[in-house]
């Protein structure tokens, strides 16, 4: 008996665009960091031009995906730095998901990034003093990773926008 | 191509927020704790001893290397002696600002100033 798994535009998209994620992310990895959790994160310049050309739920997958997919490669799955991983990718994907939602011309890469980046760190910050080190004196960091997450997210918001620009003057971008 | 970056409403209103929220963050964690209002001495083994900074009193602690003295005077508090060979605890001096420090770590007491803010956890042995 054989069954066949019949493949959607939809799978294969999000297929492209998690691969390209987890490149990011793994290249990206072999970079020394100051501190721990501080990274440039340009991997979210492709959820973010997922979320602005084909919407959050596609966007959603790519993120999940890569840091299900990213962590298995890497070889860090279900450790603490995939649990960090995990609470930083839902909760700055349940921020885009609430800025997608702001009226008028609403949000653009650069601020979506920010703003994902900020909720990606603060995340991370609470569920390591949650879950793995509640000692009071690891406040003494967070204002070190607010500022690299603004710095960075401002950086990655850029990626995002030239990106996008270029891509859709080039009509790369399938619909 | 053009290579200028426009951003929206929504983003410069992010952008001013975000760049706030930083000096904020900045006084909270790494500012003054405030002021200094009492001392904790822990003990491995014996429950934690909280005094206020104002009174004027010496402890004697029962470690296992023998007794540590720690002395609270005009809203400072020191180790005054140690059976430690390394002194360490002694050398730390006069504590008086929230969130100092001194401990005697063969003989197992730890002294801190506690002050507003919550700023360290005590450690434990």
């Amino acid at each position: 008996m054989s069954t066949t798994v019949t493949t959607t535009r939809h799978d294969h998209r999000i297929a492209w665009l998690t691969a390209l994620g987890i490149t990011i992310h793994i290249a990206e990895s072999v970079l020394p960091s100051p501190l721990p959790g501080v990274k440039p994160g340009l991997a979210n310049v492709v959820t973010v031009v997922a979320l602005l050309e084909y919407g959050w739920a596609t966007a959603a997958w790519v993120a999940l995906l890569r840091v299900l997919i990213g962590s298995l490669l890497i070889g860090t799955f279900l450790s603490p730095t995939f649990i960090l991983s995990l609470a930083g990718a839902v909760a700055s994907l349940t921020v885009l998901r609430l800025a997608s939602w702001l009226p008028g011309r609403g949000f653009g890469p650069v601020g979506y990034c920010l703003v994902a980046a900020m909720a990606h760190m603060a995340a991370q910050f609470l569920t390591a003093y949650t879950v793995f080190i509640p000692h009071d004196g690891l406040f003494h960091l967070l204002p070190v990773l607010m500022t690299a997450a603004v710095l960075f997210g401002l950086v990655s918001g850029a990626v995002s926008h030239l990106a996008l620009q270029h891509l859709r003057q080039r009509g790369a971008l399938t619909p | 191509m053009s290579t200028r970056i426009a951003l929206t409403r929504a983003d410069w209103l992010a952008v001013i927020l975000a760049l706030a929220l930083l000096p904020a963050l900045y006084l909270r964690y790494w500012g003054d704790a405030g002021p200094a209002t009492a001392v904790r001495i822990s003990a491995s083994g014996q429950p934690d001893i909280t005094v206020p900074l104002s009174s004027n009193r010496r402890f004697t602690i029962h470690g296992p290397l023998g007794d540590s003295v720690i002395e609270i005077r005009d809203g400072r508090v020191r180790f005054v002696s140690s059976p430690c060979r390394g002194k360490e605890c002694i050398h730390s001096g006069w504590l008086a600002h929230a969130g100092e420090l001194a401990a005697c770590l063969p003989n197992g007491v730890m002294v801190s100033v506690l002050g507003r803010d919550r700023r360290y956890d005590s450690i434990n042995f």
